[in-house]
This record gives structure tokens, sequence and C-alpha cells, in this order.
């Protein structure tokens, strides 16, 4: 036992023995429920019955694809990440602006400026629909305040889907905050006093000098921004459940009604690998941009 | 002979004593045996936990311990189906929606026990003392046969909840007569003729506006009609809608007649199409939340807990908080009764309605003494005495030696108006696509609800989904 113990404990193996545990973890956590839930796509397999799988090739691939509905969830959640991620990007970037300069306070308002983001998804979905209630929702209350008449904004699909974008925003906006503010203040100052003596204007100033820097964390900030509201479950789920009909339910909530209200794994399986893929696309995309990058540079 | 109230009570403390005193007798070779049951968190299965630590001792003699495993309603179905098919065997008992029974039969998880009731008088003379409603709501797959699955856990109906300081109002009566020439209803016998046009004056009587007039009293916020629930959720439309359809002669997809009964053409019938466009039609004298489709069940007892509407509909198991001061500000003046009816070509007010409430079963990989322990369980929440007790702390009974008994109505104010309900009662489908049925038509419905689309359009849409799912699924040729 000593022995075996001074074997495993030798310094050439103390480095794969340190990355064991969460090698392990890994796989069982992550991999192996993977591999097996793409095994699944490939059969005929409810989770809610006790007959085994029979194989199916690739019929619930061929099912997703031509389903018009999936398509139709992925246009709403195309249009909710593109307005999403857009007004984070304007906000935290307008945000970052204004706490790289020095004010009073500013530690104070930043603080509470990062809270949205530190809240969990349910308290935030919870909180923006009663922030939205028609009858004592605080945003109808101060619309009666002017029109006189309750204001239902998850009674539209514009509306609806507005309600949704703002909350993300709101919880967010503060994530591309922080990623822009560390390019920002990475910038040095004779860069500046440089392109001052150059008599350089605002906005050559933010070109050429700010820009540069913040240009890879904002790339950063957009993918992952997108790859998380591309997977928008919990603020939908609670704020509208999909509605009003079917105007805000995004592929993931539809992934969550196939998988675990009509428990057809497979197909669920099938489609959760087709937003894997659309996924990696997306990362793809942002890994070409940043090597080009570095090429040019 | 007939049996009060208080005799029951007066007996099951006497039956709950002697148990205690067998069980101190027990032989040494008594095992311990856990029933685990997986639960919604409500009053109903709370009470059932506690009233179990304190009364319960099994007839074997073994030390059986019932241990409710409490789940919060809105991930009840994810958590109960997650453990089915995770295979981890976990509950012996697990109250089910009777809508899911199909899918956990047909999935080999819930358990039949024609044989067991066949083999145990007792248990044969529980279920025949449980109302026939329940039973073939509850029990029974497929819908309507012979096959008993389930017993009642928690069974409900929709009430009538309302302010007895508005519509017991002299003031308001008078306003009301005189614009609808009609009574406004203040007691229960008044409520008894109250129909849909009723129903729709009422609403739009008590739409107020801040700094109108109400009971006499100057109001500094909106005030609301009536609500019943139009939410997206769940089945947050349909258990209301489907009353609309039945009591207006149209039907469902009748799932007993398969596989000749047809959506199309039965689903989205004239007769149906018109029902859905009445229910649509009363909306207009609810809160504003019913224009973006949320105005649930929870969401209109809200509402009316707060004192913001006159009058709602809703299950007796959330309406029963109405009365409870410290939730409730209308605690005082909250009255029940039947909720409207619809006039049939006879004349007759018709009441059918979507039942509610939950059964309990059993699950398949328990052994036989474990079986027959999980059936004493049954058999002792179905005892005279354990309902009475559960009728006396706010839940509903399902025996009729119970419900029948003398004082029972007057137990708590809702009672009456559940036991004249339930031969009203019908169920939702209980085949395993049921959620698909279910989540596509709640989907359609919002639409409709939310004037997307119109009644026509909605129920248009609903049976050709049927159609094509029930055919696909072998349920319709």
């Amino acid at each position: 036992m000593t022995n075996f113990l001074q074997w495993l404990m030798d310094p050439k193996r103390r480095g794969a023995l340190l990355v064991t545990p969460a090698i392990v973890l890994l796989f069982v956590m992550n991999i192996f429920p993977l591999m097996w839930s793409f095994g699944l796509s490939f059969f005929h397999y409810k989770a809610s019955s006790m007959k085994p799988p029979r194989f199916a090739g690739l019929y619930y691939y061929e099912k997703v694809l031509s389903d018009p509905v999936v398509w139709e969830r992925f246009q709403t959640t195309a249009v909710i990440v593109t307005a999403s991620v857009l007004m984070q990007m304007v906000i935290g970037f307008g945000l970052a602006l204004l706490f790289a300069k020095k004010f009073p306070l500013r530690r104070e308002i930043m603080m509470l400026v990062l809270t949205p983001m530190m809240l969990s998804f349910v308290a935030v979905g919870v909180f923006f629909k009663l922030f939205y209630e028609p009858t004592f929702g605080l945003l109808s209350q101060a619309m009666m305040y002017f029109t006189g008449e309750p204001f239902g904004l998850l009674a539209t699909q514009a509306g609806a889907i507005f309600g949704i974008v703002f909350a993300d925003a709101w919880m967010w906006s503060p994530f591309v905050m922080l990623l822009v503010l560390a390019g920002l203040v990475s910038v040095p100052d004779y860069l500046y006093e440089a392109a001052e003596v150059d008599r350089a204007t605002p906005w050559q100033r933010f070109k050429t000098v700010t820009f540069p820097y913040v240009k890879g964390l904002l790339l950063l900030a957009l993918l992952f921004r997108t790859i998380e509201t591309f997977k928008l479950f919990d603020v939908v789920y609670i704020i509208t459940n999909g509605g009003p009909g079917t105007s805000t339910e995004t592929i993931a909530v539809y992934v969550y009604r196939v998988a675990f209200q009509f428990f057809k794994t497979s197909q669920s399986s099938a489609l959760s690998y087709i937003l894997l893929f659309v996924v990696i696309v997306l990362t793809n995309l942002y890994l070409y941009f940043v090597n080009r990058r570095e090429r040019e540079a | 002979m007939e049996t009060t109230m208080r005799q029951l009570l007066t007996t099951g403390s006497a039956i709950a004593l002697a148990g205690c005193l067998v069980a101190t007798a027990t032989p040494a070779l008594a095992k311990d045996i856990t029933i685990q049951m997986a639960a919604p968190d409500w009053g109903p299965t709370r009470f059932m936990q506690e009233y179990a630590n304190k009364t319960y001792k099994s007839p074997t003699g073994n030390n059986v311990t019932l241990a409710i495993d409490f789940i919060p309603w809105p991930s009840f179905y994810e958590r109960v189906a997650a453990s089915m098919a995770s295979g981890e065997e976990k509950y012996q008992l697990v109250v089910s929606d009777s809508q899911w029974i199909g899918t956990f039969i047909e999935g080999g998880q819930f358990l039949k026990l024609n044989e067991y009731i066949d083999a145990d008088p007792e248990l044969a003379s529980i279920l025949q003392d449980v109302h026939p409603a329940l039973t073939e709501a509850y029990a029974t797959y497929p819908y309507k046969s012979d096959n008993i699955y389930g017993f009642p856990q928690m069974p409900d109906t929709k009430v009538t909840a309302y302010r007895t300081d508005l519509f017991c109002n002299e003031g308001e009566a008078a306003a009301f007569k005189a614009k609808f020439d009609k009574k406004l209803p203040c007691t229960y016998e008044d409520w008894e003729s109250v129909d849909w046009d009723t129903w729709a004056n009422i609403g739009e009587f008590f739409m107020r506006k801040a700094g109108d007039e109400l009971a006499g009293e100057t109001l500094t916020e909106d005030f609301f009609g009536i609500a019943f629930q139009a939410g997206k959720g769940y089945d947050f439309s349909s258990g209301q809608i489907n009353a609309f359809i039945w009591q207006n002669g149209a039907s469902i997809w009748d799932e007993s007649d398969q596989p000749n009964a047809q959506a199309v053409g039965v689903v989205n019938s004239d007769k149906a199409v018109e029902g859905f466009q009445n229910y649509l039609d009363l909306l207009q004298y609810s809160p504003p939340v019913w224009k973006t489709g949320q105005m649930d069940i929870f969401q209109i007892n809200d509402l009316y807990l707060q004192g913001k509407i006159a009058a709602i509909i809703n299950w007796n198991a959330l309406t029963a908080a109405a009365i409870d001061p410290d939730v409730s500000t209308v605690s005082d003046k909250t009255a029940y009764a039947l909720p409207p009816g619809t006039v049939d070509e006879n004349g007759d007010l018709v009441r059918w309605d979507n039942i509610g409430g939950q059964p309990f079963v059993l699950t398949t990989w328990n052994s036989d003494e474990v079986v027959q322990e999980a059936l004493n369980v049954v058999k002792w929440w179905l005892t005279e005495d354990t309902q009475a007790a559960f009728a006396f702390n706010g839940g509903t009974a399902a025996l009729q030696s119970v419900m029948n008994a003398p004082g029972y109505n007057e137990f708590k104010p809702w009672n009456r108006a559940h036991v004249e309900l339930l031969p009203w009662q019908r169920d939702f489908w209980h085949v395993p696509e049921f959620f698909e049925l279910l989540t596509q038509q709640q989907e359609e419905f919002d639409k409709a609800i939310t004037g997307q689309k119109t009644a026509k359009e909605a129920m248009d849409s609903i049976a050709e989904f049927q159609q094509e799912l029930l055919t696909e699924a072998g349920r319709i040729e």
C-alpha cells in the first residue's frame, strides 16, 4: 500500500493526479450524458416509457428540420437574440464609457449597476412579470397616470418581445460593461495625450485609440451574450410562458416542452444537437474573426 | 342509521386511540416500512401528512410511516415525470392529475388495482362509497372503462366566490334591478338560477373606475366585475372553456369511443365554437391581465383576495383562502355558491364542468407487502373518520357517506356547492398524448383570448392538430 502511494505521488504523476478528478467529473456530468443523448437521437425512445429504444436512423433529424413549428421558434429566437444583444452592447458600451471616467460615488454606483447580473433568472423573471402586470404593476400604474387606462405590455406580440428583451438587457448589459471597461482602462494614457497633441477630434480619438483596444473584448461579449441569449429559457418561461399564443416561445422553451412535457426524448435530443451545432457555428465565427484580427495585427 | 358529522369525528378519535393501543402491543417481528408519496405542496397534502403522523397505524402491525415528498405545484409534473422516467423507483404512492394517468399506465409505472379490490371487501366497499364521478375521472383507464388505477386524494370542483358586502347591498341591488330588471344574487339560493347572461350582467355592472361609488364608498382604484381562468399555462383556460363547450351541447374528442371518435367536425363544431365565443365575450368584464393571456387560477385568486373583483369562479382548493383573514382582505365578506350554468333547449340549467383535484395511485415496483401497506394507507385515508376530519379542516370528502351526512354542508361554506356540482363533472382526456393535446389547445385558446385569432380559427386549428396527432398515434381511424 505504501509502495502504491509512493508510486502514485511521484512528481512525474502529480499533474495527472491533480487533473483526474476534474476529468472524471467532466466525463460523468457532461461528456457521457452528451454522448448518451446523441445516441438516443437515433432511436425511437420516450423517457416516460419503460419500452426499450428502437433504431430510427436519421428519422428525428429529418422530422425536426422539416417541422415548420421549429423554424417558427428559430425565427422568434433570432428576433429576441438580435434585439437583446444589440441593446446589451449599446447600453453596456455606454455604461463602460461612463464608468471609465472618474466621478464622485463611482464605485458605489457601479456596484448598483452590476447588481442585476448577480440575481437569479427566476428572481428577475418574477420581478419583471409583476412589473409588467396590467392591474397593479408599476408600469401600468405609471401609464395610467398619463392615459387613464391600464397598460398591458405583454398583450401584443411586439410588446411581449420588447418586455423580454428589456428584462434580458437589464440583467446582462452590466456584463458587457465589465468586459468593455476592462479594455478601456487598459488604454495607455500617453496614446490619448498623443492624440490630443495631434488635435484629433473626439470621434477620431475613439476610432483610432479607444476602439482598437476594446474591439476584442467587445467581440467576446458579443459571442457570450449571443450564445447565452440563444439559449434563453427562464426569463421567457416566467414572464410570458411563450405567449401571447406562441409569440415569444423561443427554441429553448420549445425544446423543454418536447423533452419534459411531451416526453419525446429522441426528438428533443435531435433538436438539442441542432441547437448545439448552431452554437458551435457561432463560436467558430467568433474564432475566425479573432484570428483574422491577429493576422492583421 | 344516519351518521352525523360529530359522530364521525368522535368515532375517528376513538379509532385513532385504539390504533395507538394496538400499536403498543405490536409483536417484535413488526417491520419498519416507509411509504414514500409524491404530492403537490399545499393544504390538502400537508393535512394528510400531519394527520397520518398523528393517527395512522398499520393494521398489519408493521411500523408504517407515510413520508410525503412535498413538491411545489409549478414543477410538480416535471418532478414526478422525471422520477418515473429515471427508474429510481422512489415512490410507492403518487398524487397524480387525472390527465397524466394514461402516460404512466402505458409507461408501466402505475399499478392496476382491480385484483386487489376484488380480493379485499373493505377496498371494494370503499370504492362503492366513492362518488362515481370521482372514480370515473380519477381512476379509470381507458377513460370510463372498468380498469381502476387510483382513489381520490383531493376531489375538487370550481365554485363561485363572491362579495356579500356588494351583492347583498341594497343600493347595488336596486341599481342592478333598475339596469337589467333582474335580482342581484345575494344568497346561495339566488345563485342557483344564475346563468351566463346574468354573469355577464354582473360583470358589466361591477366594472367601476377609480372615483366611482361602490356600495356607498368612493373607489380609489379601478374595480372589476368578474373573473375566471384565462391563462396560457398548463390547463388554465381549457379547464373553464370545456365547461362552456359541454354546456353548449358540444364535445371534446371522445377517447372512450376510440378509434371511431373524430376530432375534426366535433372539436370545431358550430356549437363548440359558439360555446368558446360565449367564454371570450365575458372576458371584457375582468381585470386587464386577461389581455395578456395570463389570468390563471392563481392570478384571479390573488386579485380577489386583494378586493379587486366582485366575483370569481375558481377551484375550491384555492378559493378557500378567501375566508382566511391572514391572506384575504375580504375574508369577512365572502360567500360561496354554484357557478353559472347554461339554459338548455328544455329550459333547464346545465352545469357541465371540468373536474379538478387529484387521485393517488400505486406504483408497480413494490413487493406484495409494500403494496398491501400502501393500500392500507389508501384505506385509512378513505375511512369515514379521516375523510370527515379532512373536510373539517378545509378539504373536500370523496365518500358519499361523508358528504351526505347531516352537517357536512355546514363544515365549510363551499361544501354545499361542491356536493351539488359533483354529478356535473367530466374530465379531460387521459391518453398519453394528453400534454401535446393540451399544450397546442392552450396556445390556440390563448391566441383567441389575446385577439390574434377568432374563436372559429382557433377551434379549427385545434381540431386539425388533434385529428393528425391522434391518427398518427392510432387512436383515430
